[in-house]
């Protein structure tokens, strides 16, 4: 979470003056990631706020005149239950349709060359063509960043450059490929047929080394 | 929303049902805690794994009555650990997740491509504990129905 609210300090600072297409584009991923993120916190205040309202008779009455203790977890779930039932309709919106064929074909092809990067490296193999013809060789890497799950922030200090930079490249890889973000990307992947994919080799350490163990 | 209504009065769950062993592979912990902490009060055990390979080791040293994978995860994704899963054993598998499982506009469909792996059912967050007790219920009745009818 703490990765998730840095993000958003820095799309906080794009609300000043009128953001670039590729600022624009950078809020509109951090925007989708929250979004899905709050999906698990979000479940868990439904169990917790429901298991406080299943068990509201073993509360205390308060004090005063307000209302029971009970009544209150109630209320509690109440407006839990509204807050999931908009949360999901945010997400919704941010799953906006996809322009065209294209983005799924050029999705399937960057995961195809992702997964055999990782396994043999960048110079066992030439490319795909999406990849070699649009991709410069930075982006290359801050796209391997980005399906790792680094933050700007993180993908930024592993390359040495500044963030902004690693943003601005990102945003320009996304666009090239034809997704939205990181998320549609990966959704591009869940589309791909079987078999491609289940090769993908874990992406970081603590994954691998808890497969070889 | 209805459903979620009837947790507030109370008739979420039914103590007896809730002794299941359920394993939740998800990379965000938080899921896992909630269910832990309201299930265990009713005698139920949940194991977490916050990776894929993780669920899969812990499968092969404990059996659980079902197992609840999220279907987008860093490293190993829901849909390969679904397949992983399914090689090795028989035990129920839901699938969560975030995104709307199923879109006829774009084509998409989640629920298709989890079930086809071997998930039983799929439900999507944010779910409430209701919810969640169905699709263990229906998932474990389906089970049985499907072991009556292989014993014949």
């Amino acid at each position: 979470m703490n990765k998730m609210i840095s993000d958003l300090a820095e799309a906080e600072e794009f609300k000043i003056g009128y953001p670039s297409v590729e600022r624009a584009r950078a809020i509109n991923e951090v925007g989708a990631a929250i979004a899905h993120a709050l999906n698990g916190p979000l479940t868990a205040l439904l169990f917790y706020v429901g298991d406080l309202a299943q068990n509201g008779d073993q509360l205390p009455a308060g004090s005063g005149n307000g209302p029971s203790l009970k009544q209150v977890a109630a209320n509690a779930l109440q407006e839990a239950e509204r807050v999931c039932f908009l949360m999901q309709r945010i997400t919704d919106a941010f799953e906006a349709p996809l322009k065209k064929e294209t983005a799924v074909a050029h999705g399937r092809e960057v995961i195809r060359w992702l997964s055999r990067v990782s396994e043999e490296g960048e110079r066992g193999f030439e490319a795909s063509p999406v990849v070699q013809e649009r991709l410069t060789p930075r982006e290359r890497e801050v796209l391997r960043l980005v399906i790792e799950g680094c933050s700007n922030k993180e993908g930024a200090m592993r390359l040495q450059i500044s963030y902004r930079t690693f943003e601005s490249h990102r945003a320009h890889l996304m666009r090239k490929i034809g997704a939205k973000n990181a998320v549609e990307l990966m959704r591009l992947a869940l589309l791909a047929p079987e078999g491609s994919l289940h090769e993908v080799p874990p992406v970081n350490d603590e994954t691998a080394s808890a497969i070889r163990a | 929303m209805h459903v979620l209504e009837e947790v507030a009065k109370g008739e979420a769950f039914s103590p007896a049902k809730q002794a299941y062993r359920i394993l939740v592979i998800d990379d965000d912990n938080c899921v896992g805690a909630a269910i832990k902490a309201t299930l265990m009060r009713h005698g139920g055990e949940i194991e977490i794994a916050p990776r894929a390979c993780v669920g899969i080791e812990a499968l092969g040293s404990a059996s659980f009555d079902v197992v609840l994978v999220d279907l987008f995860m860093p490293g190993m994704s829901g849909l390969d650990a679904i397949s992983h899963i399914r090689r090795q054993s028989g035990v129920p598998i839901i699938a969560m997740s975030g995104f709307r499982l199923r879109d006829s506009a774009n084509s998409i469909d989640y629920l298709g491509m989890a079930m086809q792996r071997g998930a039983s059912t799929c439900i999507r967050k944010p779910f409430a504990p209701k919810q969640l007790i169905e699709a263990i219920d229906r998932t474990l009745l389906q089970g049985r129905e499907q072991q009556e009818y292989c014993g014949e």
